[in-house]
Protein backbone atom coordinates (compact mmCIF):
# COMPACT_ATOMS: atom_id res chain seq x y z
CA UNK A 1 0.00 0.00 0.00
CA UNK A 2 2.93 2.36 0.61
CA UNK A 3 4.67 1.35 -2.50
CA UNK A 4 1.76 2.39 -3.97
CA UNK A 5 1.13 5.92 -3.01
CA UNK A 6 4.84 6.76 -2.95
CA UNK A 7 4.76 5.80 -6.48
CA UNK A 8 1.71 7.84 -7.36
CA UNK A 9 3.97 10.86 -5.75
CA UNK A 10 7.03 9.65 -7.63
CA UNK A 11 4.81 10.21 -10.87
CA UNK A 12 3.21 13.66 -9.94
CA UNK A 13 6.92 14.90 -9.19
CA UNK A 14 8.07 13.44 -12.26
CA UNK A 15 4.96 15.33 -14.40
CA UNK A 16 5.72 18.36 -12.43
CA UNK A 17 9.61 17.94 -13.86
CA UNK A 18 8.13 17.49 -16.95
CA UNK A 19 6.52 20.88 -17.18
CA UNK A 20 8.99 22.54 -15.68
CA UNK A 21 11.06 21.42 -18.82
CA UNK A 22 9.21 22.35 -21.16
CA UNK A 23 8.63 25.55 -19.60
CA UNK A 24 12.17 26.55 -19.38
CA UNK A 25 13.71 25.18 -22.35
CA UNK A 26 13.03 24.69 -25.97
CA UNK A 27 11.63 21.83 -27.65
CA UNK A 28 13.30 20.78 -31.15
CA UNK A 29 9.93 20.57 -33.16
CA UNK A 30 11.51 18.23 -35.99
CA UNK A 31 11.76 15.38 -32.76
CA UNK A 32 8.40 16.27 -31.78
CA UNK A 33 6.47 15.63 -35.16
CA UNK A 34 8.78 12.66 -35.78
CA UNK A 35 7.53 11.09 -32.70
CA UNK A 36 3.95 12.37 -33.52
CA UNK A 37 4.41 10.54 -36.36
CA UNK A 38 5.89 7.06 -35.29
CA UNK A 39 3.07 6.83 -32.17
CA UNK A 40 0.14 7.11 -34.62
CA UNK A 41 1.07 5.52 -37.29
CA UNK A 42 2.26 2.47 -35.31
CA UNK A 43 -1.09 2.40 -33.23
CA UNK A 44 -3.75 3.55 -36.32
CA UNK A 45 -4.63 0.20 -37.13
CA UNK A 46 -4.77 -1.30 -33.65
CA UNK A 47 -6.72 0.97 -32.25
CA UNK A 48 -8.94 1.04 -34.92
CA UNK A 49 -9.44 -2.32 -34.77
CA UNK A 50 -10.41 -2.05 -31.43
CA UNK A 51 -12.77 0.66 -31.80
CA UNK A 52 -15.06 -0.58 -34.65
CA UNK A 53 -15.09 -4.11 -32.75
CA UNK A 54 -15.95 -1.93 -29.26
CA UNK A 55 -18.92 -0.15 -31.49
CA UNK A 56 -20.29 -3.43 -32.58
CA UNK A 57 -20.31 -5.03 -29.01
CA UNK A 58 -22.34 -2.11 -28.12
CA UNK A 59 -24.60 -2.45 -30.88
CA UNK A 60 -25.49 -5.86 -30.00
CA UNK A 61 -26.02 -5.15 -26.11
CA UNK A 62 -28.22 -2.31 -26.78
CA UNK A 63 -30.39 -4.23 -29.47
CA UNK A 64 -30.76 -7.08 -26.97
CA UNK A 65 -32.03 -4.43 -24.47
CA UNK A 66 -34.33 -2.26 -26.87
CA UNK A 67 -36.13 -5.03 -28.56
CA UNK A 68 -37.88 -6.01 -25.31
CA UNK A 69 -39.19 -2.64 -25.72
CA UNK A 70 -39.68 -1.92 -29.30
CA UNK A 71 -37.74 1.24 -29.06
CA UNK A 72 -35.40 -0.51 -31.84
CA UNK A 73 -35.28 3.29 -33.31
CA UNK A 74 -33.04 4.45 -30.36
CA UNK A 75 -30.38 2.08 -31.25
CA UNK A 76 -28.42 4.35 -33.22
CA UNK A 77 -28.71 7.11 -31.06
CA UNK A 78 -28.18 5.20 -27.69
CA UNK A 79 -24.99 3.30 -28.71
CA UNK A 80 -23.06 6.03 -30.47
CA UNK A 81 -23.84 8.19 -26.94
CA UNK A 82 -22.82 5.63 -24.62
CA UNK A 83 -19.86 4.45 -26.88
CA UNK A 84 -18.54 8.42 -27.21
CA UNK A 85 -19.00 9.19 -23.20
CA UNK A 86 -18.40 6.16 -21.96
CA UNK A 87 -16.93 2.61 -23.35
CA UNK A 88 -15.18 4.21 -26.24
CA UNK A 89 -12.46 6.17 -24.39
CA UNK A 90 -12.26 3.56 -21.98
CA UNK A 91 -11.41 0.38 -24.20
CA UNK A 92 -9.96 2.32 -26.33
CA UNK A 93 -8.07 3.75 -23.69
CA UNK A 94 -6.78 0.12 -22.49
CA UNK A 95 -5.49 -0.59 -25.94
CA UNK A 96 -3.02 2.49 -26.31
CA UNK A 97 -1.77 1.79 -23.11
CA UNK A 98 -1.02 -1.68 -23.91
CA UNK A 99 0.41 -0.25 -27.58
CA UNK A 100 1.56 3.26 -27.24
CA UNK A 101 2.23 3.11 -23.21
CA UNK A 102 3.84 -0.01 -23.48
CA UNK A 103 5.91 0.58 -26.09
CA UNK A 104 7.61 4.12 -24.90
CA UNK A 105 8.26 2.08 -21.68
CA UNK A 106 10.34 -0.55 -22.98
CA UNK A 107 12.18 2.09 -25.33
CA UNK A 108 12.71 4.78 -22.79
CA UNK A 109 13.49 1.83 -20.46
CA UNK A 110 15.92 -0.24 -22.98
CA UNK A 111 17.94 3.28 -23.52
CA UNK A 112 18.25 3.23 -19.52
CA UNK A 113 19.79 -0.27 -18.61
CA UNK A 114 21.95 0.01 -21.91
CA UNK A 115 22.78 3.38 -20.27
CA UNK A 116 22.17 5.67 -23.30
CA UNK A 117 20.56 8.25 -21.31
CA UNK A 118 23.59 8.73 -19.44
CA UNK A 119 25.55 9.06 -22.63
CA UNK A 120 23.53 11.70 -23.22
CA UNK A 121 23.66 13.23 -19.97
CA UNK A 122 27.95 13.20 -20.58
CA UNK A 123 27.28 14.90 -24.00
CA UNK A 124 25.68 17.72 -21.79
CA UNK A 125 22.22 17.70 -22.62
CA UNK A 126 18.98 17.03 -20.87
CA UNK A 127 17.70 13.53 -21.21
CA UNK A 128 13.94 14.87 -19.92
CA UNK A 129 14.52 17.57 -22.39
CA UNK A 130 15.90 15.26 -25.87
CA UNK A 131 14.04 12.35 -24.84
CA UNK A 132 10.86 12.65 -22.15
CA UNK A 133 9.57 15.76 -23.15
CA UNK A 134 9.13 14.71 -27.25
CA UNK A 135 7.75 11.83 -26.19
CA UNK A 136 5.45 13.04 -23.63
CA UNK A 137 3.90 15.18 -26.10
CA UNK A 138 3.94 13.40 -29.22
CA UNK A 139 1.89 10.65 -26.76
CA UNK A 140 -0.75 13.49 -25.82
CA UNK A 141 -1.56 14.40 -28.70
CA UNK A 142 -1.40 11.29 -30.56
CA UNK A 143 -3.21 9.44 -28.53
CA UNK A 144 -6.01 12.21 -28.60
CA UNK A 145 -6.17 11.49 -32.62
CA UNK A 146 -6.18 8.06 -32.23
CA UNK A 147 -9.15 8.09 -29.59
CA UNK A 148 -10.77 10.08 -32.21
CA UNK A 149 -10.30 7.98 -35.13
CA UNK A 150 -11.30 4.96 -32.63
CA UNK A 151 -14.59 6.67 -31.75
CA UNK A 152 -15.08 7.30 -35.29
CA UNK A 153 -14.98 3.62 -36.08
CA UNK A 154 -16.26 2.48 -33.25
CA UNK A 155 -19.86 4.46 -34.88
CA UNK A 156 -19.20 2.58 -38.07
CA UNK A 157 -19.25 -0.64 -36.57
CA UNK A 158 -22.42 0.35 -34.97
CA UNK A 159 -23.81 1.57 -38.33
CA UNK A 160 -22.94 -1.99 -39.52
CA UNK A 161 -23.84 -4.28 -36.76
CA UNK A 162 -27.05 -1.70 -36.84
CA UNK A 163 -27.50 -2.87 -40.65
CA UNK A 164 -26.45 -6.39 -40.47
CA UNK A 165 -27.70 -7.62 -36.89
CA UNK A 166 -30.46 -5.60 -35.16
CA UNK A 167 -32.17 -4.39 -38.97
CA UNK A 168 -32.42 -1.09 -38.25
CA UNK A 169 -31.04 1.14 -41.62
CA UNK A 170 -28.15 2.82 -41.61
CA UNK A 171 -30.18 6.54 -42.32
CA UNK A 172 -32.64 5.38 -39.30
CA UNK A 173 -29.18 4.55 -37.50
CA UNK A 174 -27.95 7.94 -37.86
CA UNK A 175 -30.86 9.91 -37.83
CA UNK A 176 -31.19 9.55 -33.87
CA UNK A 177 -27.87 10.23 -33.34
CA UNK A 178 -28.18 13.95 -32.96
CA UNK A 179 -31.20 13.81 -30.88
CA UNK A 180 -29.49 12.13 -28.09
CA UNK A 181 -25.83 12.77 -28.28
CA UNK A 182 -25.47 16.48 -27.25
CA UNK A 183 -22.44 18.72 -27.03
CA UNK A 184 -21.58 18.46 -23.84
CA UNK A 185 -21.48 14.36 -24.28
CA UNK A 186 -19.04 15.10 -27.53
CA UNK A 187 -17.40 17.28 -25.02
CA UNK A 188 -17.50 14.64 -22.30
CA UNK A 189 -15.88 12.02 -24.31
CA UNK A 190 -13.19 14.74 -25.79
CA UNK A 191 -12.46 15.59 -22.43
CA UNK A 192 -11.97 12.27 -21.55
CA UNK A 193 -9.87 11.54 -24.42
CA UNK A 194 -7.47 14.34 -23.03
CA UNK A 195 -7.23 13.00 -19.65
CA UNK A 196 -6.64 9.16 -20.30
CA UNK A 197 -3.75 10.99 -22.83
CA UNK A 198 -2.35 12.34 -20.40
CA UNK A 199 -1.81 10.17 -17.78
CA UNK A 200 -0.69 7.55 -20.07
CA UNK A 201 2.51 9.60 -21.53
CA UNK A 202 3.45 10.52 -17.64
CA UNK A 203 3.04 7.18 -16.51
CA UNK A 204 4.57 5.11 -19.23
CA UNK A 205 7.35 8.45 -19.74
CA UNK A 206 7.89 7.83 -15.76
CA UNK A 207 8.46 3.70 -15.83
CA UNK A 208 10.80 4.01 -18.58
CA UNK A 209 13.34 6.58 -17.50
CA UNK A 210 13.27 4.54 -13.71
CA UNK A 211 13.88 1.30 -15.30
CA UNK A 212 16.61 -0.52 -13.51
CA UNK A 213 18.04 -3.57 -13.91
CA UNK A 214 19.01 -5.53 -17.47
CA UNK A 215 16.63 -7.09 -19.49
CA UNK A 216 14.34 -8.38 -16.04
CA UNK A 217 13.92 -4.65 -15.63
CA UNK A 218 12.86 -3.89 -18.87
CA UNK A 219 9.84 -6.57 -18.38
CA UNK A 220 9.11 -5.50 -14.97
CA UNK A 221 8.73 -1.80 -15.80
CA UNK A 222 6.70 -2.65 -19.13
CA UNK A 223 4.31 -5.11 -16.57
CA UNK A 224 3.85 -1.78 -14.24
CA UNK A 225 3.66 0.35 -17.17
CA UNK A 226 0.54 -1.39 -18.28
CA UNK A 227 -1.09 -2.61 -14.91
CA UNK A 228 -0.63 1.06 -13.12
CA UNK A 229 -1.88 2.87 -16.57
CA UNK A 230 -4.82 0.96 -16.48
CA UNK A 231 -5.89 1.25 -12.79
CA UNK A 232 -5.61 4.85 -13.20
CA UNK A 233 -7.43 5.21 -16.67
CA UNK A 234 -10.62 3.26 -14.78
CA UNK A 235 -10.44 5.92 -11.90
CA UNK A 236 -9.85 8.90 -13.93
CA UNK A 237 -13.15 7.95 -15.98
CA UNK A 238 -15.07 7.67 -13.06
CA UNK A 239 -13.68 11.39 -11.40
CA UNK A 240 -14.21 12.78 -15.03
CA UNK A 241 -17.70 11.42 -15.25
CA UNK A 242 -18.31 12.87 -11.75
CA UNK A 243 -16.42 16.05 -12.88
CA UNK A 244 -18.60 16.46 -16.03
CA UNK A 245 -22.25 15.38 -14.56
CA UNK A 246 -21.75 17.91 -11.84
CA UNK A 247 -20.64 20.24 -14.39
CA UNK A 248 -22.90 19.81 -16.30
CA UNK A 249 -25.98 19.82 -13.42
CA UNK A 250 -24.77 23.28 -12.84
CA UNK A 251 -24.56 24.70 -16.24
CA UNK A 252 -28.20 23.43 -16.86
CA UNK A 253 -29.43 24.19 -14.03
CA UNK A 254 -31.35 20.63 -13.44
CA UNK B 1 2.28 -12.33 -39.42
CA UNK B 2 1.79 -15.81 -41.21
CA UNK B 3 4.73 -16.83 -39.62
CA UNK B 4 3.55 -16.13 -36.13
CA UNK B 5 -0.11 -17.64 -37.24
CA UNK B 6 1.34 -20.79 -38.18
CA UNK B 7 3.97 -20.91 -34.73
CA UNK B 8 1.30 -20.01 -32.51
CA UNK B 9 -0.64 -22.56 -34.45
CA UNK B 10 2.08 -25.36 -33.72
CA UNK B 11 2.83 -24.10 -29.58
CA UNK B 12 -0.82 -24.53 -29.40
CA UNK B 13 -1.61 -28.10 -30.64
CA UNK B 14 1.79 -29.25 -29.08
CA UNK B 15 0.28 -27.89 -25.73
CA UNK B 16 -2.99 -29.45 -26.00
CA UNK B 17 -1.70 -32.44 -26.90
CA UNK B 18 1.51 -32.22 -24.42
CA UNK B 19 -1.47 -31.81 -21.83
CA UNK B 20 -2.52 -35.54 -22.11
CA UNK B 21 1.22 -36.85 -21.28
CA UNK B 22 2.27 -37.45 -17.79
CA UNK B 23 3.61 -35.62 -15.90
CA UNK B 24 1.05 -33.49 -14.64
CA UNK B 25 2.41 -30.75 -13.10
CA UNK B 26 -0.10 -29.43 -10.54
CA UNK B 27 2.36 -27.75 -8.14
CA UNK B 28 3.45 -25.45 -10.54
CA UNK B 29 -0.25 -25.26 -11.78
CA UNK B 30 -1.75 -24.11 -8.59
CA UNK B 31 1.81 -21.64 -7.83
CA UNK B 32 0.53 -20.07 -11.24
CA UNK B 33 -3.12 -19.99 -10.07
CA UNK B 34 -1.78 -18.40 -7.18
CA UNK B 35 0.17 -15.41 -9.14
CA UNK B 36 -2.81 -15.41 -11.37
CA UNK B 37 -6.24 -15.12 -9.54
CA UNK B 38 -4.84 -14.29 -5.67
CA UNK B 39 -2.40 -11.57 -6.59
CA UNK B 40 -4.45 -10.58 -8.85
CA UNK B 41 -8.02 -10.10 -7.10
CA UNK B 42 -7.06 -6.66 -5.25
CA UNK B 43 -6.51 -4.73 -8.61
CA UNK B 44 -9.20 -6.03 -10.58
CA UNK B 45 -11.56 -5.90 -7.47
CA UNK B 46 -10.79 -1.87 -7.27
CA UNK B 47 -11.07 -0.88 -11.36
CA UNK B 48 -14.59 -2.99 -11.88
CA UNK B 49 -16.05 -1.42 -8.83
CA UNK B 50 -14.80 2.22 -10.11
CA UNK B 51 -15.78 0.83 -13.61
CA UNK B 52 -19.37 -0.28 -12.36
CA UNK B 53 -20.10 2.93 -10.42
CA UNK B 54 -19.59 4.90 -14.35
CA UNK B 55 -21.65 2.07 -15.61
CA UNK B 56 -24.53 2.82 -13.67
CA UNK B 57 -24.00 6.88 -13.71
CA UNK B 58 -23.98 7.13 -17.36
CA UNK B 59 -27.11 4.20 -17.63
CA UNK B 60 -29.08 6.47 -15.40
CA UNK B 61 -28.03 9.37 -17.62
CA UNK B 62 -29.55 8.08 -21.00
CA UNK B 63 -32.23 6.13 -19.48
CA UNK B 64 -33.33 10.21 -18.52
CA UNK B 65 -32.49 11.39 -21.73
CA UNK B 66 -34.87 8.46 -24.03
CA UNK B 67 -37.80 7.50 -21.64
CA UNK B 68 -37.51 10.34 -19.08
CA UNK B 69 -37.61 7.77 -15.80
CA UNK B 70 -34.53 5.93 -14.95
CA UNK B 71 -36.56 3.05 -13.27
CA UNK B 72 -35.39 0.47 -15.57
CA UNK B 73 -31.64 1.75 -14.87
CA UNK B 74 -30.97 -1.08 -11.97
CA UNK B 75 -31.51 -3.97 -14.62
CA UNK B 76 -30.30 -2.20 -17.45
CA UNK B 77 -26.90 -2.33 -15.83
CA UNK B 78 -27.05 -5.65 -14.13
CA UNK B 79 -27.52 -6.63 -17.80
CA UNK B 80 -24.67 -4.32 -19.21
CA UNK B 81 -22.57 -5.64 -15.93
CA UNK B 82 -22.72 -8.90 -16.73
CA UNK B 83 -22.53 -9.67 -20.24
CA UNK B 84 -20.24 -7.74 -20.86
CA UNK B 85 -18.25 -5.10 -18.02
CA UNK B 86 -17.71 -7.93 -15.86
CA UNK B 87 -15.51 -10.35 -18.08
CA UNK B 88 -13.85 -7.76 -20.75
CA UNK B 89 -12.49 -5.31 -18.05
CA UNK B 90 -11.42 -8.55 -15.91
CA UNK B 91 -9.56 -9.71 -19.00
CA UNK B 92 -7.94 -6.47 -19.84
CA UNK B 93 -6.38 -5.72 -16.62
CA UNK B 94 -5.21 -9.75 -16.80
CA UNK B 95 -3.94 -9.25 -19.71
CA UNK B 96 -1.68 -6.38 -18.58
CA UNK B 97 -0.50 -7.80 -15.43
CA UNK B 98 -0.60 -11.32 -15.84
CA UNK B 99 -0.36 -11.81 -19.77
CA UNK B 100 2.46 -9.32 -19.57
CA UNK B 101 4.24 -10.75 -16.60
CA UNK B 102 4.28 -14.00 -18.43
CA UNK B 103 5.88 -12.63 -21.86
CA UNK B 104 8.67 -10.96 -19.92
CA UNK B 105 9.27 -14.03 -17.62
CA UNK B 106 9.48 -16.36 -20.43
CA UNK B 107 10.78 -14.26 -22.98
CA UNK B 108 13.98 -13.69 -20.08
CA UNK B 109 14.26 -17.55 -19.62
CA UNK B 110 14.38 -17.58 -23.63
CA UNK B 111 17.33 -14.65 -23.59
CA UNK B 112 19.04 -16.34 -20.96
CA UNK B 113 19.20 -19.80 -22.50
CA UNK B 114 17.15 -21.49 -19.58
CA UNK B 115 14.80 -22.56 -22.24
CA UNK B 116 17.62 -24.35 -23.80
CA UNK B 117 18.51 -25.79 -20.51
CA UNK B 118 15.35 -27.29 -19.86
CA UNK B 119 15.33 -28.99 -23.70
CA UNK B 120 18.71 -30.51 -22.44
CA UNK B 121 17.51 -31.86 -19.51
CA UNK B 122 15.04 -33.53 -21.61
CA UNK B 123 11.79 -31.17 -20.36
CA UNK B 124 9.36 -30.28 -22.79
CA UNK B 125 9.02 -26.35 -22.32
CA UNK B 126 6.21 -25.94 -23.95
CA UNK B 127 4.68 -28.81 -21.55
CA UNK B 128 6.34 -27.21 -17.93
CA UNK B 129 5.35 -23.40 -19.11
CA UNK B 130 2.58 -23.69 -21.01
CA UNK B 131 0.34 -25.72 -20.01
CA UNK B 132 0.63 -24.69 -15.77
CA UNK B 133 -0.05 -20.91 -17.29
CA UNK B 134 -2.96 -22.34 -19.02
CA UNK B 135 -4.73 -24.13 -16.70
CA UNK B 136 -4.13 -21.14 -14.02
CA UNK B 137 -5.38 -18.64 -16.71
CA UNK B 138 -8.49 -20.23 -17.28
CA UNK B 139 -9.39 -21.41 -13.95
CA UNK B 140 -8.30 -17.82 -12.60
CA UNK B 141 -9.99 -16.68 -15.08
CA UNK B 142 -13.67 -18.26 -14.32
CA UNK B 143 -12.90 -17.44 -10.88
CA UNK B 144 -11.88 -13.84 -11.03
CA UNK B 145 -15.25 -12.96 -13.61
CA UNK B 146 -17.23 -14.03 -10.81
CA UNK B 147 -16.19 -12.40 -8.49
CA UNK B 148 -15.56 -8.96 -10.51
CA UNK B 149 -19.37 -9.58 -11.47
CA UNK B 150 -20.21 -9.74 -7.87
CA UNK B 151 -18.05 -6.44 -7.09
CA UNK B 152 -19.52 -4.75 -9.86
CA UNK B 153 -23.30 -5.65 -8.92
CA UNK B 154 -22.86 -5.01 -5.48
CA UNK B 155 -20.87 -1.42 -6.25
CA UNK B 156 -23.60 -0.63 -8.70
CA UNK B 157 -25.99 -1.31 -5.90
CA UNK B 158 -24.47 0.95 -3.25
CA UNK B 159 -24.05 3.99 -5.89
CA UNK B 160 -27.42 3.74 -6.86
CA UNK B 161 -28.79 3.69 -3.40
CA UNK B 162 -26.67 6.52 -2.36
CA UNK B 163 -26.97 8.97 -5.55
CA UNK B 164 -29.75 7.67 -7.55
CA UNK B 165 -32.20 6.80 -5.25
CA UNK B 166 -32.62 3.53 -5.49
CA UNK B 167 -33.23 1.00 -2.55
CA UNK B 168 -31.01 -2.18 -2.35
CA UNK B 169 -34.34 -4.02 -2.36
CA UNK B 170 -35.96 -1.71 -5.35
CA UNK B 171 -32.38 -2.64 -7.50
CA UNK B 172 -32.26 -6.29 -6.99
CA UNK B 173 -35.79 -6.52 -8.04
CA UNK B 174 -35.39 -4.63 -10.62
CA UNK B 175 -32.06 -6.39 -11.82
CA UNK B 176 -34.38 -9.69 -11.43
CA UNK B 177 -36.59 -9.00 -13.93
CA UNK B 178 -33.79 -8.76 -17.22
CA UNK B 179 -31.04 -11.02 -15.65
CA UNK B 180 -31.05 -14.57 -15.72
CA UNK B 181 -28.83 -17.37 -14.22
CA UNK B 182 -27.94 -17.91 -18.02
CA UNK B 183 -25.95 -14.21 -18.08
CA UNK B 184 -23.77 -15.37 -15.28
CA UNK B 185 -23.15 -18.71 -17.31
CA UNK B 186 -22.47 -16.68 -20.14
CA UNK B 187 -19.97 -14.61 -18.21
CA UNK B 188 -18.19 -17.45 -17.23
CA UNK B 189 -17.87 -18.89 -20.37
CA UNK B 190 -16.39 -15.39 -21.50
CA UNK B 191 -14.06 -15.18 -18.81
CA UNK B 192 -12.84 -18.83 -19.40
CA UNK B 193 -12.43 -17.93 -23.16
CA UNK B 194 -10.18 -15.00 -22.33
CA UNK B 195 -8.02 -17.11 -20.20
CA UNK B 196 -7.25 -19.27 -22.93
CA UNK B 197 -6.25 -16.39 -25.03
CA UNK B 198 -4.01 -14.33 -22.56
CA UNK B 199 -1.15 -17.26 -21.60
CA UNK B 200 -0.99 -18.88 -25.28
CA UNK B 201 -0.65 -15.46 -27.05
CA UNK B 202 2.05 -14.15 -24.24
CA UNK B 203 3.71 -17.18 -24.49
CA UNK B 204 4.22 -17.41 -27.74
CA UNK B 205 6.02 -13.93 -28.19
CA UNK B 206 8.29 -15.01 -24.80
CA UNK B 207 9.40 -17.84 -26.75
CA UNK B 208 10.20 -16.05 -29.83
CA UNK B 209 11.89 -13.47 -27.70
CA UNK B 210 14.97 -11.62 -29.20
CA UNK B 211 17.90 -10.95 -27.00
CA UNK B 212 18.91 -8.22 -24.75
CA UNK B 213 16.47 -5.77 -22.91
CA UNK B 214 14.97 -4.47 -26.22
CA UNK B 215 13.79 -7.49 -27.05
CA UNK B 216 12.15 -8.39 -23.78
CA UNK B 217 10.63 -4.94 -23.99
CA UNK B 218 9.04 -5.78 -27.52
CA UNK B 219 8.13 -9.27 -26.39
CA UNK B 220 5.86 -8.17 -23.43
CA UNK B 221 4.19 -5.04 -25.82
CA UNK B 222 3.63 -6.94 -28.93
CA UNK B 223 1.98 -9.64 -26.11
CA UNK B 224 -0.01 -6.57 -24.50
CA UNK B 225 -1.84 -5.43 -27.77
CA UNK B 226 -1.84 -9.06 -29.53
CA UNK B 227 -3.92 -10.46 -26.67
CA UNK B 228 -6.25 -6.93 -26.15
CA UNK B 229 -6.92 -6.97 -30.16
CA UNK B 230 -7.81 -10.85 -29.57
CA UNK B 231 -10.13 -10.87 -26.54
CA UNK B 232 -11.98 -7.96 -28.22
CA UNK B 233 -12.40 -9.80 -31.19
CA UNK B 234 -13.16 -12.85 -29.22
CA UNK B 235 -15.55 -11.16 -27.53
CA UNK B 236 -17.45 -9.83 -30.28
CA UNK B 237 -18.08 -13.32 -31.67
CA UNK B 238 -19.20 -14.42 -27.83
CA UNK B 239 -21.55 -11.69 -27.70
CA UNK B 240 -22.84 -12.35 -31.12
CA UNK B 241 -23.41 -16.09 -30.10
CA UNK B 242 -25.18 -15.22 -27.50
CA UNK B 243 -27.31 -13.22 -28.39
CA UNK B 244 -29.22 -16.60 -30.16
CA UNK B 245 -29.63 -18.51 -26.89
Amino acid sequence: MMGVISDAGKVVIFFFRILGVWKRKSISSQLMFEQIWKVTMQSALTTGMAGFFVGAIMTIQFTMQMKDFGALGYLGGLATSTTIREVGPLLIAFMLAGKVGAFTSAELGTMRVTEQIDAIRCLGADPIQELVLPRFIAIVISSFFLLGLGLLLSIFGGILLGEVFSGVSFEEYLRHIPTIVSLPSILTGLFKCFIFAVVLAVICTYRGYTTTGGAKGVGLAVVKTAVGTMVTIVIADWVTSLLADITLRAVLGT
Amino acid sequence: MFEHFVSFTEMTTHAIFSAFRPPVRIKESFQQLYFVANQSLIIIVFCVCFAAMVTILESSFHMRLVVQNDSMVPGFAAMLILRELGAVVTALLLTSRVGAGIAAEVGLMQTTEQIDALKMLGIDPVQYLVLPRLFACIFGGMILTIVADLVCIYSAMLVSDMYLGFSPAMFISGMRRFVHFKDLIFSVIKGASFGVVIPLVSCHFGFRCKSGAEGVGLATTNSVVTSSIVIIIIDFVLSYLFTHF
